[in-house]
């Protein structure tokens, strides 16, 4: 029996099944499949203001849809952006990528532009399949894995990557950073400006009225007519007394006059104060209003100015940083493909299909007439 | 059982076999719904009417499922798959007491009765899902499938791992009570974690590996990204679904074997 005869007497199924699948995996990746390499990097996201998160936004951050586990907006976007096209593009400027992955050494079936062509969605596609980002865990440590067919260029790729998103962090946080002080910039400038038109008017009202302070004018006056009642009361008496004793005194009638005069001068001073568009109670009213809008002005530029250092501290303070925990290794063996792995996984996958196969085949055939 | 036999019996046999299946189908649809009121219609009206409360309820509690899914859509297809894959087992766990009369006739085998019943489970959730799903889409409660090849894999996949499973714990129950008190406990136990409840991608890290060790939240996923696409991150390796599903299958059809050998008609 010649070794054609003996295999044609095996059941066809097994040989399709079963050594078909086996003898091309075994040539697949004993031969012909290239060692893969795979550089790992892990790094934190740190933000600040995580302590301030409230429960119900850890709870929403915990059940979020790209929220995995604890993970920070930050290093959500990370993420995000580790598996977008831009990042792709950004790390593939000067064709690191596609040389590292295109080379004509590589199995056309593993090659990007192998089989699929080699359009830029082709390669990004085919891209994701060698990139790796999960976070760990906890859900606070990333871990970004580059394969590819050289030790180096899985480093260097990895490399790339990890700088693109600590630049995208540190952009991210000094626009953040520069959005908060120029708005602050702005609130002290408002704020200048309203305190400065508020000294203006005060100063303004002061010339025209030619007062400086009407209460401190008004107490003044107070006190003039004080001492003027006190001269009007001793005038009186005085008076009363030379009626009363020598009623022919020639003092009487200028005594008298001088109590016309005082009162006349009394009720003046007391026009002077209240009473009358021009009395200093109604320039009183305006005065305290575009005094009470100067101190106003005053304390806004004053609050604006500590938020404004505020700002400038905060923004002295790192923002949100990529701390790296371990810088992208450089494998030096290859651990991909699991050779002789998958080519087992092959065989036993294949007598299982055999093992399901024949078994309906066998109840098929035991419906006869 | 060798190449040696021409290869018209095997087609003749196939032939035999389909109408055996044809028969025990029609069989089992008269006795299980009977000829009363809307008959066989029954057979997709149960799980429909199972789906929509199941959806109403959940519309009206606002289920936490962890994600902006539309709610109606993110419950249909759950509920639906939860059906797939538990009323299987549910059927073929002591399909053979039931029918041991049956094994009297030369051309009907165990394997038969249970691949009827499991045919019969199959069309019924698969009509309701699609009647509620143009249903829904039609009223505008949810939006059609961004990838309807997705989901219909992701659902032939929860259906070959629920008849391997159907069919492993029906030839089991042949022998052993056991398996039928167990299944109703484990099978509710494991809805909550079959995905239908929720994304793996809402789980956090740690938790996700646990439920991605269940066969069935892969194929959810699957249909899940069939249906959402780019709304929803789906985690599923068919790379583990498909195996488990093979070994199990070969399982079963063991199974049968040895029940075949053993069965006792009445």
């Amino acid at each position: 029996m010649t070794v054609i005869e003996r295999l044609k007497s095996v059941d066809r199924l097994f040989i399709a099944v079963v050594i078909v699948p086996t003898i091309i995996g075994l040539i697949y990746f004993g031969f012909l499949a290239n060692d893969i390499y795979t550089s790992e990097a892990r790094f934190v996201v740190r933000s600040p203001n995580k302590d301030e998160a409230s429960p119900l936004s850890l709870v929403l951050t915990g059940g979020g849809l790209g929220g995995g586990g604890g993970g920070n907006a930050e290093s959500v976007t990370v993420i995000e952006y580790l598996q977008s096209r831009r990042a792709l593009t950004d790390v593939d400027q000067d064709g690191l990528v596609s040389r590292a992955y295109g080379g004509e050494d590589i199995f056309w079936l593993d090659r990007f532009g192998g089989i699929f062509g080699d359009s830029r969605e082709e390669f990004y596609r085919y891209f994701q399949t060698k990139l790796g980002v999960a976070e760990g865990t906890n859900g606070q440590v990333i871990h970004l894995t580059v394969s590819a067919f050289a030790p180096g260029e899985a480093q260097q790729i990895n490399a790339r990557l990890l700088d693109q998103a600590e630049k995208l962090v540190n952009s991210l946080s000094e626009r953040a950073r520069a959005d908060a002080i120029s708005i602050a910039r702005q609130e002290v400038a408002q704020a200048e400006e309203a305190a400065r038109k508020a000294a203006v008017m005060l100063s303004r009202f002061r010339n025209e009225q030619g007062i400086i302070d009407p209460e401190l004018e008004a107490a003044s006056d107070l006190q003039m007519i004080a001492k003027l009642q006190d001269e009007l009361i001793a005038a009186r008496t005085q008076l009363l007394q030379l009626e009363t004793y020598t009623p022919q005194a020639s003092q009487i009638p200028f005594l008298r006059a001088q109590v016309r005069s005082l009162q006349k001068e009394i009720e003046q001073q007391r026009g002077g104060i209240a009473g009358g568009s021009r009395s200093l109670s109604t320039a009183a009213m305006r005065y305290q209003e575009l005094q009470f809008n100067a101190e106003a002005a005053g304390k806004q530029l004053t609050a604006a100015l500590a938020s404004l250092q505020e700002a400038q501290a905060e923004g002295r303070r790192k923002q949100a940083y990529v701390e790296r925990i371990a810088d992208p290794s450089l494998p030096d063996y290859a651990t991909q493909p699991r050779r002789i792995r998958n080519i087992i996984a092959t065989f036993i996958l294949g007598l299982l299909a055999w093992g399901v196969l024949s078994m309906l085949i066998v109840g098929i055939r035991e419906h006869r007439d | 059982m060798s190449a040696a036999l021409p290869q018209s019996s095997l087609r003749r046999s196939a032939v035999i076999q389909r109408r055996v299946l044809g028969a025990l189908l029609v069989r089992e649809m008269l006795t299980r719904y009977g000829r009363h009121n809307i008959g066989f219609l029954w057979l997709f009206v149960e799980p429909m009417l199972f789906t929509l409360g199941v959806t109403a309820l959940w519309t009206a509690t606002k289920s936490v499922h962890g994600s902006s899914l539309p709610i109606v859509a993110f419950a249909l297809t759950g509920y639906s798959s939860v059906l797939l894959w538990r009323n299987m087992p549910g059927r073929c766990i002591g399909a053979l007491w039931a029918n041991l009369a049956l094994m009297y006739h030369r051309n009907i085998k165990v394997f038969d009765i249970y691949v009827a019943r499991l045919l019969l489970e199959f069309g019924g959730a698969t009509v309701s899902f699609a009647v509620l799903s143009v249903a829904f889409v039609s009223f505008g409660w949810m939006s059609p499938p961004e990838d309807f090849l997705k989901v219909a894999g992701g659902w032939l996949l929860i259906a070959w791992f629920g008849a391997a499973l159907a069919i492993a714990l029906g030839a089991l129950s042949h022998e052993s009570d056991l398996v039928d008190k167990l299944w109703h406990p484990v099978s509710y136990l494991i809805f909550p974690l079959s995905g239908s409840a929720f994304m793996v991608d809402a789980l956090p890290p740690f938790a996700q590996q646990i439920v991605l060790t269940i066969p069935m939240v892969h194929g959810v996923e699957l249909v899940r990204e069939g249906y959402f696409g780019s709304q929803a991150r789906a985690h599923y390796d068919l790379g583990y679904l498909v195996p488990v599903a093979l070994a199990l299958s070969f399982v079963a059809l063991l199974l049968v074997r040895r029940v075949a050998l053993r069965v006792v008609p009445e």
